[in-house]
């Protein structure tokens, strides 16, 4: 019993190092709008909501140990069970969400997440186990690779933004909105534009760390090939606009583009200045608040006076992202 | 090919390569061997554009390693200690997506990604993801990443290290292969028997600072004598506990 002890004291370490270090679910956009719109929002935005906060606990905080180290110690099929559960109750994400909806809700809501926390887990730990026996059902394999000399790279980028959860939360609330646009008897096309929002910001966070999932391995490998800065830069960005394009698609997808164009102008700061570690089927950790804020201002104002006003303001959104895209372009071609 | 003089790296108050001065000929197999932290890696790092010399100047096939990166990247072909390798690519897609980079088509990148994968034994693996290969595979897959374009210059950062014999012979054919076509190599290792098999010429790099260069022909006697000689005196701890 001491030793499993010691395995959850170690892990209760990484993960807290974990949050310190990335800051991961603090400094995403998208959670902090959650959170603060959690209590103001009505039963079906809380209900989505609520959903999108769960997603985190598809990680499984036990995957910080090795698997063939964990394989390696010597643990009963007790002690085993015992750790699995431990590590569960090690996710942050659990005790703000059980939290949340204790204190908005009611008890039995903060139960019933808890237990939906321990479903979502196990079945994304079957999940993946599954998925490492059976190669062909992993559905990012089957992402085309797209022409041109950056195809390969686009390709790429767009299986790495899948294997977030930002995107599947964009992906949720789009789904939610199609099906609001074909369900309601009269839509309000205001709340196609609030959509476009809430899809932008989901992605948002995101376009502050377009490395993370290189890591350092595949930045070096960036630095090897004979591709101009902004070329390696503008591959990022095709693939995050191209998946914020789809997702805005059928609702205000000019808005749409022109928050993507102003997320990525000032994500490309904190993003050229290298990867920052970012598990895969985790929201991802921005940079600090104060440029998500500031990201998030610009991204919707942008979107509001290109839905409202003009569409050409657009043009000056592409302007901003290309200029951002030449600087940025510039410093990842620092080597050093 | 390669030509550095005074060539120097600092991190801050630490000087990790320390005035180096050496050159390696044209289809030239140079071993560049040193302890951990001797500045091996660094060196190549700053003959591959990786990183900026301090001081110093340094050529690689006629390129100044400051000032003409692009093109130099264009000329080389780079094994990295770290492998550089992407997760979310599979072994033949890492191919697929460095052809066109360097500018092949993609048929021809096709047909040497299907002559690579079958020398290197990977052809099995070809739809495996990187993060799914085992260590031998990852490395081949760099290795093959380093050779699809040609280059005229091969920079190997432990070439040999945490692969299996038949890998290793393999590695060692194809490079004795390409540096007799013209190819020049250098390559750092640790296993100084392959290294004597292979190396046409031998850098010792000790603190940061070369403290032998020759051609194997040249040296006194064996590689391991001169290594353990020059570079890293053996010690052997007593650990009394052990096996009590």
């Amino acid at each position: 019993m001491a030793g499993l002890l010691t395995i959850v004291g170690a892990l209760a370490r990484a993960v807290w190092r974990d949050i310190r270090k990335l800051n991961a679910l603090a400094a995403n956009n998208f959670f902090l709008f959650c959170f603060l719109a959690l209590g103001q929002s009505g039963a079906f935005l809380q209900v989505i909501l609520g959903l999108l906060v769960l997603f985190p606990l598809s990680a499984d905080p036990l995957r910080k140990v090795p698997p063939e180290r964990l394989a390696l110690w010597p643990l009963t099929r007790g002690q085993g069970i015992l750790l699995r559960l431990a590590s569960l109750c090690l996710s942050p994400a659990v005790w703000i969400t059980t939290g949340l909806l204790i204190w908005l809700a009611s008890p039995l809501a903060g139960i019933g997440a808890f237990v939906a926390a321990t479903l979502i887990y196990s079945l994304a730990s079957s999940f993946s186990r599954f998925s490492g026996v059976l190669p062909e059902i992993n559905l990012l394999r089957h992402i085309p690779r797209l022409p041109g000399r950056v195809g390969g790279l686009i390709q790429k980028n767009i299986r790495e933004m899948l294997s977030i959860l930002d995107a599947y939360a964009g992906l949720v609330l789009s789904i939610a909105g199609i099906v609001y646009r074909l369900a309601a008897t009269h839509p309000e096309p205001e709340a196609f534009f609030g959509i476009t929002l809430l899809i932008s910001l989901s992605l948002s966070t995101y376009a502050q760390c377009l490395f993370a999932l290189d890591a350092e391995t595949g930045f070096e490998r960036y630095h090897l090939v004979p591709l101009r800065g902004w070329q390696i830069l503008g591959a990022k960005d095709a693939a995050f606009l191209l998946v914020l394009v789809i997702l805005t698609a059928p609702f205000a997808p000019l808005a749409g583009l022109a928050a993507g164009f102003m997320a990525l102008a000032i994500g490309h700061y904190p993003s050229a200045l290298g990867p920052t570690p970012q598990p895969r089927w985790r929201f991802t950790g921005g940079s600090s608040i104060l440029l998500g804020f500031f990201q998030v201002v610009l991204m919707f104002s942008a979107a509001t006076v290109v839905y409202r006003s003009t569409v050409a303001f657009l043009a000056v959104c592409a302007a901003v992202w290309l200029g951002s895209l030449w600087y940025f372009g510039r410093q990842l071609e620092r080597p050093d | 090919m390669i030509a550095c003089r005074n060539l120097t790296k600092r991190f801050g108050d630490f000087t990790a390569v320390d005035g180096v001065t050496f050159e390696v000929a044209k289809g030239a197999i140079c071993a560049v061997l040193g302890p951990n932290g001797a500045g091996k890696s660094t060196t190549v790092k700053l003959l591959t554009a990786l990183l900026t010399p301090t001081a110093g100047e340094a050529k690689v096939a006629g390129l100044d390693v400051r000032n003409d990166r692009l093109a130099l990247k264009r000329a080389i072909g780079v094994l990295p200690e770290d492998l550089g390798l992407f997760d979310s690519l599979t072994v033949a897609e890492h191919l697929d997506l460095a052809g066109p980079i360097y500018g092949l088509s993609r048929s021809e990148t096709r047909a040497r990604s299907g002559q690579l994968l079958t020398a290197l034994g990977l052809e099995n693996a070809s739809d495996t993801f990187a993060d799914e290969c085992s260590y031998g595979m990852r490395k081949k897959t760099a290795l093959a990443l380093a050779l699809l374009h040609n280059p005229q210059v091969l920079f190997l950062d432990e070439p040999f290290e945490g692969i299996d014999p038949v890998t290793s012979k393999t590695i060692r054919d194809i490079l004795t292969s390409v540096a007799a076509k013209g190819v020049t190599v250098m390559l750092t290792s640790h296993i100084l028997t392959l290294v004597e098999q292979i190396a046409t010429q031998i850098v010792l790099i000790r603190q940061g600072r070369v403290v032998w260069n020759s051609t194997r022909a040249e040296l006194p006697g064996s590689l391991e004598e001169l290594y353990l000689d020059l570079v890293e005196p053996p010690r052997t701890p007593e650990l009394p506990w052990l096996g009590s």
